[in-house]
């Protein structure tokens, strides 16, 4: 079942173009990479599925329901409500512990604060990082923050987690490490991923892999782990 | 490097640096005004004592303030008192854009310039940039002084637009400015390391305020009620193996308790803003034990990270509040003042009494309220800048949380929840301690206490050496401690103010977020 739909979706930054025309359909529980040259669209595209952005042209569509068509405050409950979203660094609150920037989305979804607390540790504890939790980013190593930002996205339960170059800012083993965490847990969850990366290493970890040149969607592929035989088709 | 390369590399940028440049030209331009009217009033000629004007007041003006020389070195003080906010404004400004320009400097560093060399550019841009102001600031006073010099019906002035400080003492205000800046700058750059592989700050404070300020408050009282035996103690010693002349005595008298004035409202003032990083913790504290939501969690954690940005923010606005409250104080006694003389006068039979003696000293704080208000207003400037520098700087974070669903409003909020929590109290303290430092220095109004001689008899008898003393006793008149009214509507309305000016400037300063969290921030390095 299509989960995340996106129909001939174009985009400009003033007199530069940065989508053409993208269409892209995405089923529920799978993991979809995005991959392509730098300044291709990738993180556009990401941010037009999100509902960050707005296209200019074309339809960006949710379970079947127009999203490029709804209010700002209405994107922001849906991403704050059924997305999660991962960007390459600089996420965290600098000023809140590991487990209250991971609680974060919890309080304001409206949960009290040690029920947010409990289950923003218990996150923390499963991408191995629970003896963080009163320990602040600048406090962290990279990966240790990529970690934490994981479990900030995923704490909601969403059931669609945009990672925009998760592990661009990270070393390949730790990368490696957050990357495998991620996908284990998006599996467990059955939660749909949208995974922007320029690196084919990353996007091994996909069960399709969209590759954009200029804007468009130049061609499409199964990830590594597909074609062994994982995978939601 | 040459000369030309240090320029074009100083006043390289992005559009954080100038802004930063801008602000500091506006601030230069600002404090430059107070300085070059500080040296007008100071210029004016006392003329040569005569018969007609035995005082040497100079009659051209109307303002009391002016007329009489003994009262203009304390006005060209307050004017000079007005200048502390605007550099407390510029101090803000050059904070502005501060993580770009250090960026900046360690990517210089990376290319082969030395420490001094980014140093001086640093000093370069800020120099240049406080030159300008003060060279728009002077030419902004010889405009204003054109423009403002109307005599009235009889020739008198309001302001001495009639005369110029002297061309070298105009030429200190104009270059030393800008020079003191260059020196800031250098002193603030101390701290900072700029490596070629970035910037390492040196010496961060962390852990939680000590008591120091309630000390330092302790100690400006201590010293302003110490004031009164200090002269007593002195009048009563015998000093004459010191003091040959009576005059030059009390000349050392006045000068000691005016030195002790000036470090007791020293320390009360820096009490006060050093405080306010006390409450700041502390507010931020109690916050995080009582929030509910995310905006009340964001605020706290702020609060108790760098407690002693509120103090930053916050300096010029209270040192105000402390002068506004303590003046306040002297208001409050000037009005008891006028009553009890209005009083006398009733009791004497003249019932329209209109004493000059406390209307001059009304009409004086008159126009030190509206130095108040003005630096309320000087202090907000600087407010909105830091609010702004507060957004600019985390714009990243901002971003990534409203990307991921965070509402603006919560963010928002937080920064309310940021800037009120300590606000509201540190208020609250200053104005508290301006008015105690003004109530202690002005003291009661004392009547009585004394024995005089009563003629109970009729004006004849009374008048009659024969008859006088028959009729006349001694009596002891009451003494009698009238206090002044704490002026509770004025420190209210002092108080309303400078938490209204915070609002609106956060309100201001939010106006900058929608901007500032624009997904593109997210992509920015």
């Amino acid at each position: 079942m299509t989960h995340l739909q996106a129909r001939g979706v174009v985009k400009a930054y003033g007199p530069t173009p940065a989508l053409r025309g993208v269409t892209l359909d995405v089923a529920e529980g799978e993991i979809v990479a995005v991959s392509g040259p730098s300044g291709c669209g990738k993180s556009t595209l990401l941010h037009c599925l999100a509902g960050i952005l707005r296209p200019d042209v074309g339809e960006v569509s949710w379970r079947g329901d127009r999203i490029d068509t709804w209010s700002e405050s209405a994107r922001s409950r849906l991403r704050r409500t059924e997305f999660g979203v991962l960007f390459q660094f600089g996420q965290l609150v600098a000023e809140l512990t590991a487990a209250e920037n991971v609680a974060l989305p919890l309080l304001l979804a409206g949960t009290g604060r040690r029920a947010a607390r409990t289950a923003a540790v218990n996150w923390l504890d499963r991408f191995g990082v629970a003896e963080l939790a009163d320990v602040r980013p600048g406090e962290m190593s990279g990966g240790q923050q990529q970690r934490c930002a994981t479990a900030r996205a995923l704490v909601t339960e969403p059931r669609v987690l945009f990672a925009d170059e998760p592990t661009g800012a990270l070393d390949t083993l730790t990368g490696e490490q957050v990357l495998t965490q991620l996908v284990r847990l998006a599996r467990e969850q059955r939660t749909t991923v949208v995974l922007v990366t320029h690196e084919p290493r990353v996007a091994a970890y996909a069960d399709r892999e969209v590759v954009l040149r200029d804007g468009m969607v130049d061609h499409t592929g199964l990830g590594f782990e597909a074609s062994l035989g994982g995978g939601v088709r | 490097m040459r000369p030309a390369t240090l320029l074009r590399l100083a006043l390289a940028g992005t559009r954080t640096d100038a802004a930063r440049v801008t602000l500091t030209t506006l601030s230069a331009a600002l404090a430059t005004l107070p300085g070059l009217t500080a040296l007008t009033v100071l210029a004016i000629p006392t003329p040569p004592a005569t018969d007609d004007n035995p005082n040497r007041w100079s009659e051209q003006y109307t303002i009391q303030l002016l007329v009489e020389p003994g009262l203009r070195g304390g006005t060209a003080f307050a004017l000079l008192l007005l200048a502390i906010p605007v550099l407390v404004l510029a101090g803000q400004s050059a904070r502005m854009g501060a993580p770009g320009r250090d960026r900046r400097l360690a990517a210089l560093r990376l290319a082969g310039a030395t420490p001094g060399q980014v140093t001086r550019l640093a000093m370069l841009e800020t120099g240049l940039a406080s030159l300008v102001g003060t060279v728009v600031g002077l030419a902004g006073y010889l405009v204003g002084r054109k423009l403002l010099h109307h005599p009235d019906a009889s020739g008198r002035l309001v302001l001495p637009t009639d005369v110029l400080p002297s061309v070298p003492a105009m030429a200190a205000v104009v270059l030393g400015l800008p020079l003191v800046a260059a020196a800031a700058t250098a002193v603030m750059l101390r701290r900072v390391t700029a490596t070629p592989l970035g910037v390492v700050r040196r010496a961060r404070r962390t852990g939680a305020p000590r008591p120091w300020p309630a000390l330092l408050i302790g100690l400006g009282v201590l010293a302003v009620a110490m004031i009164d035996p200090i002269v007593r103690a002195f009048r009563d010693t015998r000093l004459d193996w010191l003091f040959a002349d009576p005059a030059t005595r009390d000349l050392v008298i006045a000068l000691v308790a005016v030195l002790v004035v000036f470090v007791g409202l020293f320390a009360g003032v820096v009490g006060v803003i050093l405080g306010a990083g006390w409450i700041s913790y502390f507010a931020g504290q109690l916050l995080h034990r009582f929030a509910r939501g995310p905006a009340a969690l964001l605020a706290a954690r702020r609060l108790t990270d760098d407690p002693w940005a509120s103090s930053r923010t916050f300096a010029a606005l209270l040192a105000s509040l402390v002068v506004g409250a303590g003046a306040a104080a002297f208001r409050a006694r000037f009005l008891l003042d006028e009553q009890l003389q209005r009083e006398q006068s009733r009791r004497a039979g003249y019932d329209d009494y209109a004493g000059p003696f406390s209307s001059f000293y009304l009409s004086t704080m008159d126009l030190v309220d509206l130095t108040v208000v003005t630096a309320v207003a000087i202090a907000a400037a600087g407010l909105l800048v830091t609010l702004v520098e507060g957004i600019v700087t985390r714009r990243r974070a901002y971003a990534a949380l409203v990307a991921t669903g965070v509402p603006r409003t919560t963010i928002a909020t937080s920064i309310l929840w940021q800037v009120l929590a300590p606000a509201v109290p540190a208020v609250l303290v200053a104005l508290g301690v301006g008015h105690g430092f003004g109530r202690q220095f002005v003291g009661d109004h004392v009547t009585g206490g004394f024995q005089e001689e009563v003629c109970r008899a009729s004006a004849e008898l009374c008048q009659d050496p024969a008859t006088r003393d028959r009729y006349t006793e001694i009596v002891q008149v009451e003494r009698v401690i009238h206090s002044p009214d704490v002026p509770l509507e004025q420190l209210a309305l002092l108080g309303a103010g400078a938490v209204a000016a915070v609002l609106i400037t956060a309100g201001l300063g939010l106006l900058f977020l929608r901007a500032n969290t624009a997904v593109q921030e997210l992509r920015s390095t």
